[in-house]
């Protein structure tokens, strides 16, 4: 008995395709039809926000003190604020700031969450105790607090904003990466890599990383949305973004004032970054699951 | 008339993927007092067997297509979901295989006892203490220890609280699913000795389901051998271990390396069991089978009697031609 | 032929926050090339810390490891991770033991590429070869493992030990997560590997029959130490010590006329965390007197070629 009988009339022609990795994972991605639409939203909101200049005649700054607060008409399809200027065109125009800081603070706190949080996972012990104290510390000092030391610090701008909201977001995707390292390092395929000469960095990138990403899409997706929150936050003690460049945070925080008498000005942003949520979440949970052989089909 | 009679029982699982034809028409019987080993590799059906018997097949995507349990005549399959309730527990117990995870963490060990007792008899909270502490001396655990943690207790002994709460209501039906598996060879043999005692004592039927024909021989009156969701060979013990006859049951002795002879080689059967999902024509076994002929692959097989109460599933057996 | 591997006296203690447990205490034996030492115990005995200490992904507490003539117990890194292409492991579960997310043809190539060796092209054909050489249909290398069944994982598993071509390979109950019928085919497929490449094997189990069926030598343990020691077919047709007399008897044999000895053992095993000087089985054994409470029982060779390490195996045994 050197083989299975069934596996006798060997199907040859199997071998010679080799299967791509990632044409694998695209076509599984888009067979998803939510995790499609989560696509279509964030590549719908990524060219509306580029593209501004594209879609409105409007400039950003323009004032017209006799159309302020006018309510959606052909003119002004989202109406207008409290200084006559063109709704539409500030969220897309603001949207290229808000999504550019969220995504790039996502990804820097998330890059530095994984080296961290693989590290203290992997080493643990002393290494361990030694990292997560002073992740500790870091996450005792309130998020804003800590962003408005690093923004007064470095200055503003679209970078130095990003790197001041991820700062807080580190110790988070470093605390999630680090449970989930501390689970998989344990397991007979991690002693296996070790087994067959694996160093520790080939066995960290090879073999426990790619099986951290469920839950580092999910922290990412979910901390775009925060960032967009945290960036009109330093806008509005002016440490963000000036005005009058629009920026969808601060365009909710200027609304706030009239939100009982005029209601584009609270609902329009809002559901912009609400489907910028959305669109993340869902774009994020598909790609979890097209990354995941396990799920195939 | 029998304990326990099943007839024809067919249980599918539905799912997108496709019907997954988990027993397919078994027909067994358990007379009171005897047990009846049923045996099978992973995926042969036998746990879903079992969990038919109870009535603990979740549905959707479990259906069960068509059959009879007959539990002393009446027939579970058509009793209300109450009914069930209390005959679960009370009537036909179950002792699960993975002691670690069949006990509740952060209850006593004797309050669980207690609790199974208070739900079928409803007698009072100190009645029931008393009961579970007797059951526990009964199982060989000092019955100051019902109020320890399960944590407290060692594996060999968390399966002696798991058969205790089994035990506790006298059920008439006791079914053992892989009750030894998880434990080690010394515990197991602890267990067992103690399961055959105490079914003599109690006088219990036992429908105890394994992979290990060793534990078969040494526990059970009656055996079924089960292949892709299909009963292939029924007997009494002495019959089956004497006189083995379906190529299955032959092929799964040879591959159990002996302690008593010296076999350089073993035999196994060639390949592997078939997906339930896609199950072949004709005879289920005839793909792996060294004695299958052309005829094998197409139409049903029955069970055929081939000495007194001894069943076979195989044309050819049953056409004396192996 | 020659000796291969020799184990002199080898510890391994770990510090837990009751005690220090003597996870591996004691321990020496030697393998001849081509032969399969078979060690057998309940879990919990060490055998698989025995096993890992060998092959020294655990470093060991005392005792030295000598292979192919070199003391390999205290090495660099760098010699530790060559000596992963003459040693390898085989592990119990097929599911746990391979990377979910990587295709049967990156698992069995991974060893390849951790040592650099062979190009591309040159790494497919040499992975097809082991595909064949365990009996894996090649139209699986783009298969995952959660695609195949507990068989064919195995079989992955082997081919993965095999990529490196090892001399020598510790099986960590290789087949105990496997049905009976394909159980028996991953036995055969060992035993036929061992005969083509002169392999040298532990085969560390719980399961007796097994062992005999695999074994040169079985080496019985029991919380840490060795309880007894000899050829397989001696151990099955002269049993000594009062543990191995007790697991024998206790395994279910598919059998219904054998008669036995019945050695029933009491208790459960527990943990050797600062064991007391007395003789580790005491509390379990039928046979016990005071002696046994008093000190620890030397391991001596009672019979040619069998070791025992108990007070009374002359009375017991009437030797």
């Amino acid at each position: 008995m050197k083989r299975n009988k069934s596996d006798a009339p060997s199907a040859l022609a199997d071998v010679t395709r080799k299967r791509g990795q990632w044409s694998d994972v695209l076509s599984r991605l888009f067979r998803n039809k939510i995790g499609l639409l989560g696509v279509i939203i964030v590549l719908l909101l990524v060219v509306l926000t580029v593209f501004a200049p594209l879609f409105t005649r409007y400039p950003y700054d323009a004032q017209s003190f006799p159309d302020r607060f006018k309510l959606p008409d052909a003119s002004h399809i989202m109406g207008t604020d409290n200084f006559g200027r063109d709704l539409w065109t500030r969220l897309l125009y603001g949207g290229r700031i808000s999504l550019l800081i969220a995504i790039l603070a996502s990804v820097i706190s998330n890059f530095i969450g994984v080296f961290i949080g693989s590290v203290s996972g992997y080493f643990g012990s002393k290494t361990d105790t030694v990292i997560m104290r002073a992740l500790d510390i870091l996450m005792a000092i309130p998020p804003l607090l800590l962003a408005i030391a690093i923004s007064s610090s470095l200055g503003s701008g679209p970078v130095n904003t990003a790197l001041a909201i991820s700062l807080s977001g580190i110790p988070y995707s470093a605390r999630i990466i680090r449970s989930t390292v501390m689970s998989i390092k344990d397991s007979e395929f991690v002693e296996a890599a070790r087994a067959t000469g694996s160093r520790h960095l080939r066995v960290i990138f090879r073999h426990i990383l790619p099986n951290t990403i469920a839950p580092l899409i999910v922290g990412a997706t979910l901390g775009i949305g925060a960032n967009i929150m945290a960036i009109s936050g330093l806008s509005f003690i002016g440490l963000g973004v000036h005005p009058p460049i629009p920026e969808w945070g601060s365009i909710l925080a200027d609304g706030r004032a009239y939100i009982r008498d005029f209601w584009p000005i609270i609902v329009f942003p809002s559901i912009f970054i609400m489907l910028t949520i959305l669109g993340f979440n869902l774009f994020g949970d598909a790609l979890r699951d097209a990354l995941d052989p396990r799920l195939k089909d | 008339m029998s304990l326990l009679q099943i007839n024809d029982l067919t249980i599918h699982y539905v799912t997108r993927g496709g019907t997954v034809k988990a027993v397919n028409g078994i027909d067994l019987s358990i007379e009171a007092g005897r047990t009846l080993g049923l045996v099978g590799e992973t995926g042969a059906g036998k746990t879903t067997s079992a969990l038919g018997i109870l009535g603990l097949i979740p549905k959707p995507p479990g259906k069960i297509i068509s059959g009879q349990i007959l539990f002393e005549g009446a027939d579970l399959l058509k009793a209300s979901q109450g009914k069930m309730r209390m005959i679960r527990g009370n009537d036909i117990s179950m002792i699960y295989q993975d002691p670690m995870t069949a006990l509740n963490p952060i209850l006593r060990v004797g309050d669980q006892i207690s609790e199974v007792i208070i739900q079928h008899s409803g007698c009072s909270k100190a009645e029931a203490r008393e009961k579970s502490e007797g059951m526990l001396e009964t199982v060989g655990i000092r019955a100051e220890r019902a109020a320890d943690y399960p944590h407290q207790f060692s594996g060999g002994m968390k399966q002696r609280a798991v058969i205790a709460m089994a035990l506790a209501c006298n059920p008439k039906l006791l079914i053992a699913d892989e009750p030894t598996t998880a434990l080690d060879v010394t515990i197991q043999a602890q267990v067992l000795e103690m399961m055959r005692e105490l079914k003599d004592e109690l006088g219990s039927s036992m429908l105890l389901i394994t992979h290990d024909l060793g534990i078969v021989a040494e526990t059970c009156d009656d055996v079924a051998i089960m292949y892709a969701g299909e009963i292939v060979e029924i007997g009494a013990l002495e019959r089956i271990f004497h006189n083995p006859r379906h190529p299955y049951t032959l092929g799964l002795f040879g591959s159990i390396p002996s302690l008593d002879k010296d076999v350089r080689r073993l035999n196994p059967i060639p390949g592997l069991m078939p997906d339930p999902a896609d199950l072949p024509s004709g005879c289920k076994f005839h793909a792996r089978c060294a004695h299958a002929c052309d005829d094998c692959g197409s139409g049903s097989t029955e069970l055929c009697e081939t000495e007194r109460g001894h069943f076979v599933r195989c044309r050819r057996v049953a056409g004396g031609e192996i | 032929m020659g000796e291969l591997l020799r184990a002199e006296h080898l510890k391994k203690y770990f510090k837990t926050p009751s005690g220090v447990l003597h996870a591996v205490d004691d321990i020496s034996f030697s393998i001849d090339s081509g032969d399969t030492l078979g060690v057998v115990g309940e879990s919990g005995c060490g055998k698989s810390t025995l096993g890992r200490v060998i092959l020294k992904l655990i470093e060991p507490t005392d005792g030295r490891i000598i292979f192919e003539g070199r003391d390999i117990t205290r090495v660099t890194d760098k010699e530790n991770i060559e000596l992963r292409r003459k040693m390898q492991i085989i592990f119990q579960d097929p599911y746990s033991s391979l990377n979910p997310r990587m295709s049967v043809m990156d698992l069995i190539a991974d060893p390849l590429k951790t040592f650099r060796l062979q190009s591309s092209a040159d790494r497919r054909k040499k992975v097809f070869e082991l595909m064949d050489m365990v009996g894996l249909s090649r139209r699986f290398a783009s298969s995952y493992p959660h695609e195949l069944d507990g068989g064919r994982r195995q079989r992955i598993g082997v081919a993965r030990a095999l990529a490196l071509e090892p001399t020598f390979i510790v099986c960590d109950e290789p087949v105990s997560a496997l049905d009976v019928s394909i159980q028996a085919q991953i036995l055969n497929l060992l035993q036929d590997l061992q005969e083509q490449q002169g392999l040298t094997y532990i085969f560390v189990t719980h399961d007796l029959s097994v062992v005999k069926h695999i074994s040169t030598d079985i080496l019985v343990m029991y919380t840490g130490i060795m309880v007894e020691k000899c050829e397989a077919k001696e151990l099955f047709a002269k049993p000594m010590h009062p543990y191995t007399k007790g697991l024998l008897s206790a395994i279910p044999v598919p059998n219904i006329d054998r008669v036995r000895e019945k050695v029933a053992l009491r208790g459960e095993l527990t943990s050797p965390v600062e064991p007391k000087p007395e003789c580790r089985f005491v509390a379990r054994c039928p046979f016990a007197t005071d002696i046994c409470r008093r000190e620890p029982p030397t391991y001596s060779e009672v019979l040619a070629g069998h070791f025992v390490s108990c007070h009374n195996v002359r009375e017991i045994n009437g030797l």
